[in-house]
């Protein structure tokens, strides 16, 4: 029944309170990119508090909030698992719209059923065997469904999201991909010629095998080095058959976010102080058992005002 | 003086047709008039109180025009008057619209009109309009003439416009500073959004390889696991049993080689023999409660941290 549970993961993506319009569109975004299981069109009332949420989260099998919140300084996203925490705070230190993003691009990709399976997940640098972080590595993991490499379609993965941990910087990058395959050694005109069924312009060319033989321009050669390159166990769509050697290639598509974590409770946005950023966790710790949280160097984020 | 109204009306008779068809009644009665000189006492009520009600609107019109402040004074006296005094009235504003040099001669001919009366009351009524014709003509000359606004403002009472002029100022720099506000608050609700520019292209990249290199990790694992099973149909219950046979061997198989898991579980964080840190030890929160299956997830990701999804499935596949 758990692996059930697991499948179906739902994920709130809440404005924390009410948001000027560009928040709100990072909002839409959040929400796209955990599509299907989220819910899409989540209304929140200026009354509504945590405790609503979580009070329909349980029958509605939800199993994480992330709350976007905004104070003086910056926008923080806050990633809960319901019904009892832990929560992660996050400062957003710098965000692009996926309407950025798209705006940047040359042909920017949509495909129709894009966001019909979720996405895959790659925590990368997450491994310097600090605490918090590999907490934050479990956290991010399960908000995703856990695929079966025995059963899973490749044509399901459309999507891949990143969290890159920088070291030094101490910031998370937060990507989201979508993932295109292309079979490797076929020049781009063949290519596009099964893609699309639509009749090739002949005319400047003196007999058919011109048109396979001929090489395509230069654009081809990138990109096709080895690491990018995989063999499919099964076909994915027209072009890729299996058996087949495909390169993958990512092009970048909704929000953009550099994280820093900042805080961990205990709780659902309360609760002990697990780790915090700013001061000794330890320290930390021992304040908060006494009862007294968050205070003196936080007063960066005295945004929580859904706690009560 | 009276005669020379006479002439006036006279001379003035065609215009009033021009009048206005309002005054079409007004008309008609002047012709009745002209026939007989003694009419006056026909006069009924009703038209003596329209007639002084005509005078007083015209007077005070022509008040506002020349702004003759004595003229003024005068027409407020002027409803006590019976009606044969009305006709002063009639006449002094008729002076004052021929041209300010006759003002001089103004009461003179108050106390000449009362004597006149017989002359003069004949048409009190038509006297007015001939004057407002004139007037009125003469107002709308002068509007006419002006060109346009000469003024920001537009057309403002004199005494009222530097207290706009003030108002306005106010206005716009009430409304500078609500933009002002405005303009800050969005700037702040704006805070931190970057749009992805050209230098940031490197990093970009590199984060795309690495990515990528995750999806070429996780098809190339699904590719080892599913070409085993080429050919065998899941959904058909005898390939599912063959596939389950083989699961089951490879899961006996990895419990049999021990020290491969351990190193995999060790490399994680080192949490083998129970970590000081809480949340990572295996009941954590388990004890309490507070989460199912987090414990599950947390020893299965650490084997590989660049890509922890494969073995999440793996261990999916337990059961």
């Amino acid at each position: 029944m758990a692996r059930f549970r697991n499948k179906k993961k739902v994920v709130f993506v809440k404005p924390a309170k009410k948001q000027p319009q560009q928040n709100v569109d990072h909002v839409t975004d959040l929400r796209k990119m955990m599509l299907p299981y989220t819910a899409l069109n989540l209304k929140e009332k200026k009354r509504n508090n945590l405790k609503d949420f979580l009070n329909v989260a349980g029958p509605m099998g939800v199993t994480h909030f992330l709350m976007l919140s905004k104070t003086g300084s910056s926008p923080y996203l806050r990633v809960a698992r319901t019904p009892q925490g832990p929560t992660l705070t996050f400062k957003i230190q710098e965000y692009s719209l996926a309407v950025d993003i798209a705006n940047s691009q040359l042909r920017p990709r949509v495909p129709k059923d894009l966001f019909k399976n979720s996405p895959l997940i790659v925590l990368s640098g997450f491994g310097t065997g600090e605490q918090h972080l590999k907490l934050t590595t479990i956290m991010f993991q399960n908000i995703f469904p856990a695929i079966d490499i025995k059963t899973v379609k490749l044509s399901s993965c459309q999507r891949i999201v990143l969290l890159n941990y920088n070291k030094e910087t101490k910031l998370i990058d937060f990507r989201h991909y979508s993932i295109r395959l292309q079979p490797v050694g076929v020049s781009r005109r063949i290519r596009k010629f099964v893609q699309n069924h639509q009749v090739p312009d002949l005319r400047s060319l003196q007999d058919v095998s011109d048109f396979v033989t001929k090489a395509g321009y230069g654009s081809e050669s990138e990109g096709d080095d080895e690491a990018a390159t995989v063999s499919l166990a099964s076909d994915v769509g027209r072009v890729n058959k299996a058996s087949t050697k495909s390169a993958v290639k990512l092009q970048e598509i909704g929000p953009r976010m550099t994280l820093q974590l900042i805080k961990i409770e205990d709780g659902l946005c309360s609760g002990t102080v697990i780790f915090s950023e700013y001061g000794n966790s330890e320290e930390k710790k021992e304040d908060s058992e006494e009862g007294s949280e968050g205070d003196g160097e936080e007063g960066s984020e005295q945004e929580d005002v859904m706690d009560e | 003086m009276a005669e020379e109204l006479q002439m006036q009306e006279a001379g003035k008779g065609p215009r009033k047709r021009n009048i206005g068809h309002k005054k079409g009644k007004g008309k008609k009665k002047m012709k009745v008039f002209h026939g007989s000189g003694q009419q006056k006492v026909k006069m009924d009520g009703k038209t003596k109180k329209l007639f002084r009600k005509r005078a007083r609107d015209y007077n005070s019109d022509d008040s506002e025009d020349d702004d003759n402040d004595i003229e003024e004074e005068e027409e407020e006296a002027a409803p006590p008057l019976k009606f044969e005094k009305k006709q002063v009235h009639i006449e002094d504003e008729e002076d004052d619209e021929k041209s300010s040099d006759e003002e001089v001669d103004e009461d003179v001919d108050v106390s000449n009109d009362v004597s006149d009366d017989e002359d003069g009351e004949i048409q009190p009524g038509i006297m007015k309009f001939f004057e407002g014709n004139t007037s009125f003509k003469k107002a709308f000359k002068k509007i006419i003439k002006r060109s346009g606004t000469d003024d920001v403002l537009g057309p403002v009472l004199s005494a009222h416009k530097k207290l706009v002029v003030k108002k306005l100022a106010e206005d716009a720099a009430e409304k500078k500073v609500k933009g002002d506000a405005k303009k800050e608050k969005t700037l702040l609700g704006e805070k931190g959004h970057v749009k992805p520019d050209a230098f940031s292209v490197p990093h970009e990249k590199l984060l795309i390889g690495v990515a990528t290199k995750g999806v070429v990790k996780l098809f190339n694992a699904v590719n080892k696991a599913q070409s085993s099973q080429k050919g065998l149909n899941p959904s058909r219950s005898k390939d599912a049993k063959v596939i389950q046979k083989r699961r089951k061997e490879a899961f006996f198989s990895e419990l049999g080689k021990p020290s491969s898991t351990v190193s995999t579980s060790g490399g994680g964080g080192g949490d083998g023999e129970g970590p000081a840190w809480a949340p990572l030890r295996d009941n954590y929160m388990l004890t309490t409660s507070k989460l199912k299956d987090w414990d599950k997830a947390a020893d299965a990701p650490e084997a590989t941290d660049g890509f922890g999804r494969q073995d999440d499935s793996s261990s999916d596949e337990d059961d």
